[in-house]
């Protein structure tokens, strides 16, 4: 257990984002293992490996894979999902600015055993910098023959790759929305199983399309390059492999670490250089939409999917946030409240109304002016969005606000009572006055 | 209940299909078929599942938003037991399964529910007093039914300008939408315009057009019935009347030929407001902006309401008895001398007894209710080759179509419903369109939104045009091997028109052209023609032209040349023409049409002039030649609801009733009778021109005075082979067709080529 | 009637009465884009770039009616999209725009202490732009390189590891710069979608320059 670099073994080779060096080190040879295989002998490795997805679900690859009509009459599709949006996940942005090569070998993969006309890198569009570097490698791979026609020499496999950026927008990266918004749209999301087909039977164009994370498409090159078998071995039981933890807050080296799956979550602290500036209160191990953890919750998880939900969070997106007792988890809260009112898309009405309600709550908590049951009205609230909502962001708004009233209900009833924060100067200020809030109610 | 229901979201029930599956509803056993929603489903056992978004008629795509139709589903799992899903789910979208168990009614749907209205309500400004869909707002009914007593949100409500009017028709109250998307899925999955957009996203999201500019649409009406609060109102109804004080009538639209049903909503001899009503097989459940707030006139202060009579060219008003013994005189005088005019605005019971006082009683034949330029005989080329009638398909099926041909129309204005099918074949059914036009229709919406090619032709040229694509059907060899007539001479006498020379002709460029003779023959293709058709001054040629291009596909069933004004079938129908009695039946002493009718009233040959409903001087195409004539004609009738331009050159002008004040039967173009009946009176010297017709027969040679429109009915279904066996009662709702596709009588179609006359 | 059922979008019909100002290059970048997709609906975000580059670095109602004519989309579709993704700038934004990220860890680290220190030193409240129209200063939703907290975005780069300390001096490094400007974000971000090899240099830098070295590693 512990720090286990397979996507990262490379990371920091000099000129790694070169086609040659990568190349030199390995890169492009489990394409060209795969390519060798038949198609269904690529899922199955994959299958092996027990790979799961890591945008957030971990739900199993190869079930996405395999779902994909082996009828081709239609075109299908790959889309890789970087629109990394989760507050505190930055992994999918070193990834792309380091590995592309990683990600579009593990795309072409992809495309080969999905037997896909082409694929879509959906990036957002605040990642310029990111998304240069897949342009570059894509750029590169066609030179070399890895993309475009009859690729390897192998007759009638055709494959093209495409960047598409967001515009600023976190719902997007919700995979249906994304789908949306790669056709055009406003990022809405759409129907979902079971009221429709799933992406995989009818995804964008009403094609069939596999769609998946950066980081996913990224372990299945080292699976397909290393052995489904190899990748099984690591990990745990129903976690297998290794899972890049993107550690942020109030630690001294905060940084992208790629652990095997089961890792203690102290032991990641301790890797990322402890706390700093205070003792420990509480993490997020999974990214802003997943329930906070206490200090004392935090020395029995261990860092895989069935730990975290043993322990009442998610894994998630592996967005670990790290807080010292200076930390105000109400400002905290409210803040979250904030960003998930600010990309809710609007469709559905409980997430719509739902997120802005909470925030008005939030606010009023923090401004001084909580009521004795606002508590009880904020778990009621979040129980009418979380499983009501159209798509998952309701759900990822309220949980957060249900796990902090769980983990540190007397900082709740603090602030109502005392009409300040319970941990004096605090580390996260009050919003400032705003004079242009955000979310404007007014016609401009 | 449901009658009063303003929204018209009753959902169909979807017909029995062959596979039916078995689901269990709040315990209830029942049968549905597969994949139909669960909201239809509840509704075969009685239950009722609230909604909001949720619309039969629109795409469920944008549906399934406002969460308020939820319902806990479980599936049999693979050992048989119930497993229940851990959410719940829209009902809206879900799909009934074999073994599907559905709850509607768990302590958890009646929170779920409750939580629902009580977000919707956050921000909903709650002025139910002043809106106008208080009491039949589907908000205020299922808050009443499923909501909270009381709200726990104390923050302020989200402020927005209140309604200001975004377009002609609509007014805007932006603080009551509940984000439904139900109007922004119309434009965009109905009319077709997509005026109508969500902006912004989150609790900002708002409704909105383009850059705040007009809300452009001949279907705008539509929206104000779609919404289910009052955020999308009516400018003409707004603040008129509470929904409770209202009668209803129910009627058909008088505006064009498409026959919509509707509701017409009033208090005293006023209309409030006009609505849909539901007909499948005519305007489903929508209006045109024409038809729903068009019918002003009726209730307007400027109606004729008694007869006048111009003397000296000074106008006075006469009483009917007066009146009476005028026309008595006159008309008896003037004998087979005289002639009538018009009918196209008037009910088949008017119209038969208008050709009853001329036929049989004054013993004239100069009957023409076609004043638009289609001249000539009925009879010949057109009705032994085309039959007596515009329309070879029913309104219904011309959403079934692979490809269309639509040629001369502003089809949206001048038929919208069935504007409506051609645009619902596109975007439901992925057929394509081509549109043929001189003029560019550059209104909002029209078929050039849509078609996939639009040829721009120079006006006149349309055989030219039509040539050309046959030129390439045959040259392509893209049409059917086998079309049951000898096809050579056609192929022969298109054969010069190549697509380079059909360009400079026509001023359509050669690929648009080779792209559309692609599409028409792709699959099974219809055609309709408008305006520019039926005006051109060549008609019987260009239709025996767009005849050819019919036979040639192997569709010659889809040729639609529809008739425009509300009646002009059924006064054709009606025998209103020159050369055919009721039924099509040939005259013993051929009549004047319009046209010669007009002449030689110019020259003063006619003696009296009856132009019944009918503003000449505007439908007909020679103005001058229409001053000249009724400036000549020493008695000229004109019955009227107003003082129209036409009626200020008659002598006698005769108060009539409009549609809302009598009863009878229109025909619409695809040959449906339709019953209207008498809403109220506006005045007791209004009549109806039945009755006018029957009580003057009356007082010159003794006729006997029928009761009542049923009773004229009777007396038409028993001259007519058309009508024989439809009676009043067999109406309905939903009206008739005469020869629909079912009866053995088919639509006469075209069955040989037509050579059109060499061109001198 | 399911959605699979709905069929697509009509043909593009610039109207040659209009005035655009879609560069030859920029239609040709375009052009080039929509062959990327089966429909050329999906075009829509990245022309939306295209025309926030080619007017100015902000979306005026004439740029989005330019954009849904050469794509045969209806102007509201469009002005939906473009106001539905907060890097569409509706208005016009100053020489360069601040985007502070205030998200949970920029923030638990003081990035509203930048917020204010910015407000303070600019004269601007969030949301504003400076009378000189250099700057434009907004808040963030996560930038998504919590990192490097705080994170701000200036253009097409991310400044990173910024305290209230430092931040006046990137300030300064950025007054009468000419990059990292909106427009220049918008032709980075048109410029990703073409290969390097068809890109015709309709905007004004040239993609090597726009590949600036990351920030800080961790
Ligand atoms: C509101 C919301 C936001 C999401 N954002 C992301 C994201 O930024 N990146 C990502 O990879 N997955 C995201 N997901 C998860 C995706 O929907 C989807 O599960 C994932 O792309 C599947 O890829 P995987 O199987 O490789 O995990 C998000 C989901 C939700 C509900
Ligand atoms: S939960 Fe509803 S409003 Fe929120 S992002 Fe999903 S669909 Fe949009
Ligand atoms: S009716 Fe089902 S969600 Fe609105």
């Amino acid at each position: 257990m512990g720090i286990l670099n397979l996507l990262f073994a490379n990371r920091d080779v000099l000129n790694i984002e070169d086609i040659d060096v990568y190349e030199k080190h390995g890169g492009y040879a489990g394409l060209r293992k795969a390519v060798g295989m038949e198609r269904q002998a690529v899922v199955d490795d994959v299958k092996l490996s027990g790979l799961r997805g890591r945008g957030g679900a971990g739900f199993p690859t190869w079930i996405k894979w395999n779902g994909l009509p082996k009828n081709y009459d239609i075109p299908h599709y790959v889309i890789c999902n970087a629109d990394e949006g989760e507050p505190g996940t930055y992994k999918d942005r070193e990834l792309m600015l380091k590995l592309a090569h990683t990600l579009v070998e593990g795309m072409i993969i992809a495309g080969y055993a999905t037997s896909s006309i082409a694929g879509y890198v959906y990036i957002r569009g605040e990642y310029v910098e990111p998304a240069w570097q897949v342009r570059k490698a894509i750029d590169q791979a066609y030179k070399k023959g890895y993309l475009g026609k009859n690729i390897l020499g192998i007759e009638g496999f055709n494959y093209d790759l495409h960047i598409h950026l967001g515009a600023g927008s976190y719902e997007c990266g919700e995979e249906s929305a994304l789908m949306s918004s790669l056709m055009g749209e406003r990022g809405n999301p759409r129907l979902k199983f079971p009221h429709a087909p799933l992406p995989t039977v009818s995804g964008v164009w009403q094609s069939p399309t596999l769609i998946n994370n950066v980081e996913t498409y990224c372990a299945a090159t080292w699976i397909l390059a290393n052995g489904g078998e190899a990748y099984s071995k690591l990990g745990t039981e129903r976690s297998k492999g290794t899972k890049i933890i993107s550690v942020s807050g109030h630690v001294h080296k905060p940084a992208n670490y790629e652990i095997e799956m089961g890792t203690p979550l102290m032991e990641l602290l301790e890797t990322a250089g402890g706390i700093k500036g205070g003792k420990l209160k509480a993490v997020i191990p999974g990214g802003s939409s997943v329930q906070i953890m206490t200090a004392e919750q935090c020395t029995k998880i261990n860092l895989d999917y069935e730990s975290c939900a043993a322990n009442g969070t998610l894994l998630g997106s592996g967005g670990f946030m790290a807080f010292n007792d200076r930390t105000d988890i109400v400002l905290l809260m409210k803040r979250t409240a904030e960003f998930y009112m600010h990309e809710s898309c609007g469709k559905c009405t409980p997430c719509r109304e739902g997120t802005r309600w909470i925030f008005k709550i939030m606010d009023r908590i923090t401004s001084g002016n909580g009521q004795t049951d606002d508590v009880a009205l904020l778990l009621d609230v979040c129980s009418q969005i979380d499983g009501r909502s159209y798509c998952g962001l309701g759900d990822a708004a309220a949980w957060p606000i249900v796990g902090a009233i769980k983990a540190f209900p007397e900082e709740f009833d603090y602030w109502i009572k005392y009409k300040r924060s319970p941990v004096g100067k605090n580390a996260v200020p009050p919003t400032p006055e705003v004079v242009n809030p955000l979310l404007t109610l007014t016609p401009a | 209940m449901s009658d009063n229901r303003l929204t018209q979201t009753e959902p169909s029930l979807n017909p029995a299909t062959a596979d039916m599956i078995n689901i269990k509803i709040n315990g209830l056993d029942v049968q549905v078929p597969k994949n139909e929603n669960l909201i239809e489903s509840a509704k075969r056992v009685g239950v009722d599942v609230p909604y909001f978004c949720y619309h039969p008629r629109l795409s469920k795509g944008d549906a399934a938003n406002c969460r308020m139709c939820l319902v806990e589903v479980g599936m049999p799992g693979p050992d048989g037991t119930i497993r229940m899903m851990p959410k719940p789910q829209a009902a809206c979208t879900m799909p009934a399964a074999e073994g599907m168990v559905v709850q509607t009614d768990t302590p958890k749907i009646v929170k779920d529910r409750k939580g629902v209205l009580e977000f919707l309500l956050i921000n909903h400004p709650l002025d139910c007093p002043i809106c106008d869909r208080g009491g039949e707002c589907p908000l205020q009914n299922n808050t009443l039914f499923y909501g909270p007593p009381t709200s726990r949100y104390i923050e302020e409500k989200r402020h927005y300008p209140k309604a200001y009017p975004i377009s002609e028709h609509v007014v805007f109250d932006r603080e009551r939408c509940i984000h439904c998307a139900r109007c922004t899925r119309f434009t965009e999955d109905i009319s077709g315009d997509a005026q109508l957009g969500f902006l912004k996203r989150g609790a900002d999201m708002e409704v909105n057009t383009f850059a705040d500019t007009e809300y452009r649409s001949k279907f705008s009406g539509n929206v104000i019935e779609l919404c289910p609060v009052g955020a999308l109102l009516s400018k003409s109804y707004r603040f008129k009347a509470r929904p409770w004080d209202l009668h209803s009538q129910k009627s058909v639209c008088s505006k064009c030929s498409n026959g919509c049903n509707i509701k017409i909503d009033y208090r005293q001899d006023k209309i409030q407001r006009i609505n849909a009503r539901i007909n499948e097989d005519v305007n489903e459940e929508w209006t045109c902006d024409r038809g729903k707030f068009g019918h002003d006139y009726v209730s307007s202060d400027n109606r004729l309401k008694t007869p006048m009579l111009k003397q000296n060219g000074e106008w006075m008003p006469i009483s009917w008895t007066q009146a009476y013994a005028l026309l008595a005189e006159k008309l008896k005088a003037a004998g087979s001398n005289s002639a009538g005019i018009g009918g196209a605005h008037l009910t088949n019971e008017d119209n038969f007894q208008f050709q009853k006082l001329f036929r049989k009683t004054l013993g004239s034949s100069n009957l023409d209710s076609r004043t638009d330029r289609v001249h000539g005989s009925e009879t010949t080329l057109l009705s032994d080759r085309f039959g007596y009638h515009g329309m070879g398909n029913s309104i219904a099926q011309l959403q079934s179509f692979k490809s269309y041909l639509i040629v001369g129309s502003a089809l949206a204005d001048e038929l919208p419903i069935i504007f409506l099918r051609v645009r619902k074949a596109y975007r439901f059914h992925g057929a394509s369109v081509v549109s043929a036009i001189s003029k560019k229709d550059s209104s909002s919406p029209n078929v050039g939104d849509f078609a996939t090619v639009e040829m721009i032709y120079r006006p006149g040229t349309e055989i030219a045009l039509l040539n050309g694509i046959l030129n390439i059907l045959f040259n392509e060899n893209l049409l059917p091997s086998n079309p049951g007539v000898d096809l050579k001479g056609l192929q022969q006498s298109v054969s010069d028109w190549t697509p380079a020379k059909v360009e400079q002709e026509t001023g359509v460029p050669a690929a648009h052209i080779s792209e559309a003779a692609h599409i028409l023959a792709a699959g099974t293709m219809a055609l309709i023609a408008g305006k520019e058709i039926r005006e051109h001054p060549h008609y019987e040629t260009v239709v025996a032209a767009l005849g050819n291009l019919m036979l040639a596909t192997g569709n010659p069933e889809n040729l639609n040349i529809p008739e425009r004004v509300v009646n002009a079938q059924g006064a054709k129908d009606m025998g209103i023409l020159p050369d055919l009695e009721p039924g099509y039946a040939p005259v013993a002493q051929l009549g004047k049409n319009a046209h010669e009718i007009l002449e030689s009233a110019a020259k003063g040959e006619l003696q009296a002039l009856w132009i019944a409903g009918e503003q000449i001087l505007n439908t007909y195409h020679d103005k001058s030649l229409v001053r000249q004539a009724l400036d000549q004609c020493p008695f000229v009738i004109v019955s009227e609801l107003t003082m129209t331009e036409t009626a200020l050159l008659a002598d006698l002008v005769l108060p009539a009733a409009s549609f809302a004040e009598k009863d009878g039967t229109f025909t619409s173009c695809e040959r449906r009778i339709q019953k209207i009946e008498k809403v109220f009176e506006i005045s007791r010297d209004i009549k109806a021109d039945w009755l006018i017709f029957s009580e003057l027969a009356a007082m010159i040679d003794g006729s006997p005075i029928p009761f009542s429109a049923a009773d004229i009915f009777t007396e038409i279904a028993a001259a007519i082979t058309e009508y024989a066996g439809i009676s009043y009662k067999s109406l309905g709702d939903g009206g008739v067709r005469w020869r629909s596709e079912s009866s053995s009588t088919n639509t006469k179609i075209f069955t040989a080529i037509y050579t059109p006359p060499a061109k001198n | 009637m399911s959605s699979s059922e709905i069929s697509g979008v009509r043909e593009p019909q610039p109207d040659p009465l209009k005035e655009y100002r879609f560069s030859e290059d920029a239609i040709a970048e375009m052009e080039e884009i929509a062959t990327h997709y089966p429909e050329r609906k999906a075009a829509c975000l990245p022309t939306l770039w295209i025309a926030q580059r080619e007017y100015g670095g902000y979306l005026t109602p004439p740029a989005i009616q330019e954009v849904a004519d050469r794509l045969g989309l209806s102007f509201s579709e469009v002005e939906g999209v473009a106001t539905f993704y907060t890097m569409y700038n509706l208005r016009k934004r100053g020489r360069h725009h601040l985007e502070v990220c205030t998200c949970l860890t920029c923030a638990v680290l003081g990035a509203y202490d930048i917020v204010h220190k910015l407000e303070h030193e600019l004269g601007i409240h969030l949301g504003g732009t400076t009378s000189d129209g250099e700057f434009t200063l907004s808040e963030a939703e996560c930038l998504d390189f919590c990192g490097a907290a705080t994170v701000m975005q200036v253009g097409d780069k991310y400044f990173t590891q910024l305290t209230e300390n430092n931040v006046m001096e990137l300030i300064d490094q950025l007054r009468g710069s000419p990059d990292y400007t909106p427009a220049k974000l918008a032709d980075a971000i048109v410029k990703i979608h073409v290969p390097l090899s068809s890109q015709t240099g309709g905007g004004s830098s040239k993609p090597e320059d726009l590949l600036l070295p990351a920030g800080p590693m961790l």
